[in-house]
């Protein structure tokens, strides 16, 4: 049962890390690449907070039902800093995404090959 | 209320917060109030340095707990001496830029003047923090400052730049954010003292490769070779004085957070090898190409990106004096690069290519801005008699007494290639003749005294180098004695 | 196509990679950190019932009010690119034709709903999962589903660049009193109250209502300014 779980979480973080990456080197398309970007954060984000787990722990939130308990919690930890890092995401994404605005402007297009200065 | 080190970051915040309603009042209070900010840290920076230097690290603790549970800020010898000449140059930087483009639109000069203000807040926060996590997160802030300022002007290709800043800043992030994921793991704690103090017990296969994250996400951030693709279409199309602040500024905090993980949290002394090889190759690639470049700013940008490789060398060395030459060449880089930065800005205002053969001739048409580079240029290939000769100088020394007689040649074949480049440009500007037809844009009266005031440092230091050297010697055995930063900061209550 | 297998066997290697390392770090085992400590404190210093909440607003308070000035940089600056100088005949274009009326009725029903849901959230925060950045987002949804059913709704940026900005003020006085008083920056000052209570956790409470503010506005100016006028430049306007 641990090992299925383990596979899935971890698995699941990297698969997304790596289909992330895949999109920001091979797609083409601006948006495509800032998409990838987002997705690359959701699989570190759901890896952070993977860690954070542990076996047969509940929430950390002491409601009237369990305030008194020895209940086991999962980390509150990776939650908080993840809780950040969702928002920090988001703020990078934005500002990507009113680059992208401004390139099709002045391009008219959103492919990587057309707009002649973003070769590396 | 005592002076103390969140000053440095509450009242930028407040202030930034403000800046939208204050405008409503008036509308030059958006202008001023970053001023008055920046010359109120100044200050600050100034009392909390001698402070420090006659006693010990100022910690602070945030939200009344103490660390290892609460967050902490750090100012000592060698945060505190960054952060002052941060503070310094970036109120220096803010009375260059009071008039740059009077006729902006109001919204924009708002936003302009909070994110300039944020960009150098950031920096600073990411060099007094005492926890890992707190300085992803103002890593971030500098990031999008960054990234904004990049775009500001529609005229330029700014929003290609920045795009592949972007794209390059998010992978630095990420890696930063998985060293400290995997980090957070083995020593289930993000207090950068508390996490030096448990290092030694984490299995040396995960330690290596938490280092290893930290040093590419770092290292992107500090232009390290080959990671800094970003820099040269940066630097040349953000506004001239944000350049100066990339290149003086946050620039130094990459360097910063590279060095403070290698040397005060892990333990591996041979990351270091590593690092002077990439110091080297980053300096010898950069300075190559530097010598090909025909606009002015790309120029300024590839030597900045060569002295950065310096700098990683001289850390590298891993000696006293060889830090205290590393810290020093920070301090000259910063002042002689935002004086070369500030002044080309002016030379090619209103060029469009920003070409260097455009500045042919401008000696005895622009004669204060022209004197200026030249002298910037000459402190930076490291002519006696300024303060550029001396971070040099005893570099080379320090590497003589580690024996690295490769490094000390390197070195010198740079500084021959240096000096060639830097001088075609004087040439240039004294003997030939002005082919261009651009106007020119002769410089504000504010813009001259903040040159003047780098020009006047640059000599200073330059005749008399132990004005700063007692600091900065401090700030040296501050980074390397591990012990004591640990034991400063877990002893707050 | 030589690049893309390119892409794909250097993706191969880092997944390795990646696995490799992940195998080492067990999955579900408790390890000794500083989790335990806050859980032990929130209840018994702090009184506020979510953990989580207890660490982003107090404990590590100073991380969200710099993700607070992200949020608020991302906004400005992503305002800043995309300026455009106003033109005479520029018109607010939105979409051409009317939404359904299905959409329409249906968001008559949710949008209170939703608002209020986004309200409880925040208003809630050390109580139940949630807080001042789930709840402003959930209202900022609530925007974004008027914007894209009612072509004439407009948002006034006026009365968001307020509430952004005496948020934000709200957040960073807040800490600065802690700093007069005598104490740390964002130490907490006004008295805890009852566990689960909804008046506890002294100014924890104040500071995620503000936080929940400002982001719905913040959130809600970003997608407004993303929505308007975006057809490309004519030629004479490229430089």
């Amino acid at each position: 049962m641990n090992q299925l779980l383990t596979i899935s979480f971890y698995g699941t973080s990297v698969a997304l890390i790596l289909i992330g990456l895949y999109a920001v080197l091979a797609k083409k398309n601006l948006l495509k690449i800032v998409i990838g970007l987002s997705i690359i954060d959701g699989g570190l984000h759901l890896l952070f907070v993977s860690i954070g787990y542990i076996s047969k722990g509940t929430a950390p939130i002491f409601s009237p039902e369990v305030v008194g308990t020895n209940a086991v919690m999962v980390d509150p930890v990776p939650q908080a800093l993840v809780l950040t890092a969702i928002v920090i995401g988001f703020a990078v994404t934005a500002v990507a995404l009113s680059l992208v605005i401004r390139l099709y402007r002045h391009h008219n297009t959103v492919s990587i090959d057309e707009i002649k200065n973003l070769k590396w | 209320m005592v002076i103390s080190p969140v000053h440095y970051i509450a009242l930028p915040l407040l202030a930034a917060f403000l800046i939208p309603l204050l405008g409503k009042i008036n509308k030059e209070l958006v202008r001023i109030v970053p001023g008055l900010v920046l010359l109120y840290l100044s200050y600050v920076s100034v009392t909390l340095m001698t402070q420090v230097l006659q006693g010990s690290p100022i910690v602070e603790i945030i939200a009344g707990w103490s660390p290892p549970w609460g967050i902490n800020l750090v100012f000592s010898a060698f945060s505190g001496f960054l952060v002052s000449l941060m503070t310094i140059l970036g109120f220096l930087i803010w009375v260059y830029t009071y008039n740059f483009k009077p006729e902006e639109s109001y919204s924009q000069t708002t936003k302009f003047y909070t994110l300039f203000m944020m960009l150098i807040t950031g920096t600073i926060g990411i060099v007094i923090t005492g926890d890992i996590f707190n300085l992803f997160v103002f890593m971030e802030i500098t990031a999008i400052s960054s990234y904004s300022l990049t775009a500001f002007y529609r005229e330029r290709d700014g929003a290609e730049a920045a795009f592949k800043y972007v794209l390059i800043g998010s992978f630095a992030s990420f890696f930063v954010l998985l060293a400290i994921v995997i980090l957070y793991t083995q020593v289930g704690t993000l207090n950068m003292a508390d996490i030096a103090r448990k290092m030694p017990d984490v299995d040396p296969y995960i330690k290596g490769v938490i280092l290893l994250f930290f040093f590419i996400g770092f290292g992107i951030e500090a232009e390290m070779f080959p990671l800094n693709g970003w820099a040269p279409d940066v630097y040349t199309q953000a506004p001239g004085p944000i350049a100066a602040i990339f290149s003086g500024m946050v620039v130094k905090a990459g360097v910063y957070a590279l060095i403070r993980v290698i040397f005060t949290l892990f333990d591996v002394p041979s990351v270091l090898n590593l690092l002077l090889i990439m110091g080297l190759l980053t300096m010898v690639v950069a300075e190559v190409i530097a010598m090909r470049q025909e606009r002015i700013k790309r120029m300024l940008a590839y030597s900045s990106i060569g002295q950065m490789g310096l700098v990683l060398v001289a850390f590298s060395i891993g000696t006293k004096d060889a830090i205290f030459a590393a810290i020093f060449l920070m301090f000259n880089h910063a002042v002689i690069k935002g004086l070369l930065f500030l002044s080309s800005t002016f030379m090619v205002y209103h060029s469009k290519g920003k070409e260097i053969s455009e500045m042919n001739g401008l000696g005895k048409l622009m004669p204060f801005t022209a004197f200026v580079f030249s002298l910037g240029a000459m402190a930076i290939v490291g002519l006696p008699p300024f303060s550029g000769f001396w971070s040099k100088l005893y570099l080379l020394m320090a590497a003589a007494d580690a024996q690295l007689v490769a490094v000390i040649a390197i070195v010198l074949v740079i500084s021959v290639i240096e000096l060639a480049y830097y001088f075609r440009v004087v040439h240039r500007i004294y003997f030939k003749e002005r082919t261009s037809v651009v106007p020119i844009k002769t410089p504000t009266i504010n813009a001259k005294f903040t040159l003047a005031v780098l020009a006047l440092v640059i000599v200073v230091i330059g005749v008399y180098p132990d004005l700063i050297s007692g600091m900065i010697e401090q700030a040296a055995k501050d980074l390397l004695d591990k012990q004591n930063y640990i034991h400063y900061v877990l002893s707050v209550r | 196509m030589i690049k893309k297998v390119l892409v794909i066997l250097l993706l191969a290697v880092i997944g390795f990679y990646l696995v490799d390392l992940l195998a080492q770090i067990p999955f579900g085992e408790k390890r000794d950190n500083v989790g335990d400590y806050y859980l032990q404190e929130s209840v018994q210093s702090l009184k506020v019932a979510n953990a989580v909440t207890g660490i982003v607003v107090n404990f590590r308070g100073f991380d969200t009010l710099g993700e607070v000035t992200v949020l608020f940089l991302a906004a400005m600056g992503l305002s800043s690119i995309m300026y455009r100088k106003k033109k005479k005949g520029d018109k607010d274009v939105r979409a051409k034709k009317p939404s359904s009326r299905i959409l329409q009725v249906g968001v008559q029903i949710i949008f209170p709903m939703v608002v209020i849901l986004g309200a409880y959230v925040f208003i809630h925060g050390h109580l139940t999962p949630g807080g001042g950045f789930q709840g402003g987002a959930i209202i900022a949804t609530a925007s974004l589903l008027m914007l894209i059913t009612y072509r004439k709704f407009k948002v006034n940026h006026n009365t968001i660049s307020w509430i952004e900005s005496i948020a934000g003020v709200v957040f960073a006085t807040l800490g600065i009193i802690g700093l007069i008083k005598g104490m740390s920056f964002l130490e907490n000052f006004l008295p805890t109250g009852e566990l689960n209570a909804l008046l506890s956790g002294g100014i924890i409470a104040i500071i995620y209502v503000s936080v929940g503010f400002k982001v719905a506005a913040e959130l809600t100016g970003v997608i407004d300014t993303v929505l308007l006028n975006n057809k490309p430049d004519s030629n004479n306007e490229n430089n």
